[in-house]
Parts: structure tokens; sequence; C-alpha cells
């Protein structure tokens, strides 16, 4: 019976470890949640429509949020609210980065499309997230977003209706730096 | 599977955990990397003067990107003359139908996307 039980409780914590990747790849193949899908790569999308000459006429009105996690100095804002584009349109939009404090800050960002059945559309050909970023004291930055709306949209009923994307970025800390420099007299800020 | 449904909140919440910020973040997760690439920062803002043609640009077409995509383009092949951006073809970036502006300050679009 112990060795039983025993065997049980193993099995279980298993299970619990090996539900991170699976659940990661539940999430990627459905989409569910907002996860953004990658099974053909945004160029091979992008060549396919053109090749066959994909004509869309929706528009829509891509909204951008930004958000910084809790200690996260920066100020940080989309340079432009919307953006109106039409699926099958790769599409340049930037977001402004502060560093508000006298000590370099380095963040890295990641992304989130909402409604979150339209993420699987959403394909981001390259920006500034996932990888560390780091601004020195007061320096301001406009960092860009490249993306792309699969046409595939336009022809899905599940979209019906659907005429409003909101992009968020997030920026979270990764580390401040500590200035021991005499010259500035504004002291810094520790993280609690 | 008949327990799916069953299992569908849950789901959701680990999913939406994962595309990256419901909860809090990515505490303990490793970001997954972008598709494509990264931009790296524009530190000595060298393609600043592209950028503020581009947003003005929106600005004046009440944000709408049909009517900038010259300049977007034009923006890129700034990022990858300053070494800001792996160089490769515009027509793999959708540039395709876009050209720039000629001389004569016309916009000669082919439709070849629209």
């Amino acid at each position: 019976m112990l060795y039983y039980l025993t065997a049980v409780v193993f099995g279980m914590v298993g299970l619990t470890y090996a539900a991170v990747p699976l659940y990661r790849t539940f999430c990627q193949a459905t989409g569910y949640g907002g996860t953004v899908q990658r099974k053909e790569t945004v160029e091979e999308k992008i060549a396919r429509h053109s090749e066959s000459g994909t004509v869309t006429e929706r528009e829509i009105v891509v909204q951008f949020t930004a958000d910084v996690a809790d200690g996260m100095q920066w100020k940080f804002t989309p340079t432009q609210r919307e953006v109106r584009v039409k699926p099958g349109e790769s599409v340049l939009a930037f977001y402004t980065a502060e560093n508000k404090i006298s000590a370099p800050i380095t963040g890295v960002s990641t992304y989130n499309v909402t409604p979150m059945k339209a993420g699987v559309y959403f394909n981001k050909i390259q920006c500034f997230c996932y990888e560390e970023q780091r601004l020195l004291p007061g320096e301001q930055i406009d960092v860009p977003v490249f993306f792309y709306i699969d046409p595939e949209f336009e022809t899905d009923p599940r979209m019906d209706g659907i005429n409003n994307l909101i992009l968020t970025y997030t920026f979270f800390k990764v580390s401040e730096e500590n200035t021991t420099a005499t010259s500035s007299s504004v002291p810094v800020q520790e993280t609690s | 599977l008949d327990f799916i449904p069953l299992h569908a909140p849950v789901d959701l919440f680990v999913c939406m955990g994962m595309a990256g910020g419901a909860f809090g973040g990515n505490r303990g997760l490793r970001p997954i990397p972008p598709e494509k690439g990264i931009f790296p920062l524009d530190h000595l803002h060298e393609c600043d003067a592209e950028k503020k043609e581009y947003l003005g640009c929106l600005k004046s077409s009440s944000n709408k990107s049909e009517q900038c995509r010259h300049l977007s383009k034009k923006y890129l092949q700034c990022r990858m003359a300053k070494n800001l951006m792996a160089k490769q073809d515009m027509s793999e970036l959708g540039f395709s139908g876009v050209k720039e502006l000629d001389s004569a300050g016309d916009k000669n679009k082919e439709s070849l996307e629209h």
C-alpha cells in the first residue's frame, strides 16, 4: 500500500513538472488565451499571400497600450494611440520609453493581443521584446514594433464583428545598477 | 478526452499566463524568443528623422497605415543601413508593392497587394 501511494505521489509531481511544456504546446497549438501561434513563419505567410494576390477590404483599428511592472521606473507609453490597418499589410508602430531615475535600468518586455481569439492572426515580424534593453539615466528612446495581421482574419467567421485589436506591451525590470558617482545629488532608488 | 470541457477555465487562465502578462508576468517562465528578430535600440537616434517622418504621416492621415507605408519602408531601410536591423529584401517584409516617393514627388504605388 505504501509503495503504491509513494508511486502516486511521484507520479503527481512528475505530471506537475510536465504540465509547463505541455501547456505551452497546447496554448501555441490552439492559440488559446491569446497565445500567438507559430507554425508558418511570417515571411512565408507574406510570400504566400503576395503570390496569390490576396486582396483585403476590412479596416481594423489596432490600439496600443503600455504597462510597466511594479518597481520599474521607466515611463513607457505608445507613441501613437492607434493605427488603422488592413489584414495583409505589414505595419510599423512605436512605443516611447524613458528612464526616469539617475541609474541605468535594464528591462525586458512581452506583449499580448486582445481579443484573445484574434491573437492567432497577429504576427509580430520584429519588435524590441524578449531581449534585455538598457536605458541610461534620463534616456528617452522610441522603440519600434513591426507586425502583420494575417489576411485569413477576414475570412474567419469567428472574427466577425472584431474590428478592434489591442496590442499591449509590458516592461519588467531586470536590473538596476548602483551608481556611486558622487556628482549626482539625487538618491538612487533601491527596490525593496 | 471527454473531461476537456471541465478543464477549459483552467486552461484559459494558464494560457493567458503563458501568453505573458495576465497574472503579473513571466515569473518562472522563460520568455519565448521572437520569431524573426529583435530590434536593437536606436540609442544614437540615427533613424530619428525617418521615424519622425513616418509618425508625422500617420498623424496627418488619421493613423491610416496604408498611406504611410512608403515611409515605414524608408525607416526600416535606414535601420538596415545603420546595422540596426538584419538586411533583407523589402518584398519579404511585405513591401513588394510599395515604391518610395520619386524626385517629382509623385507617389507611385503598384496595386500588387491592394
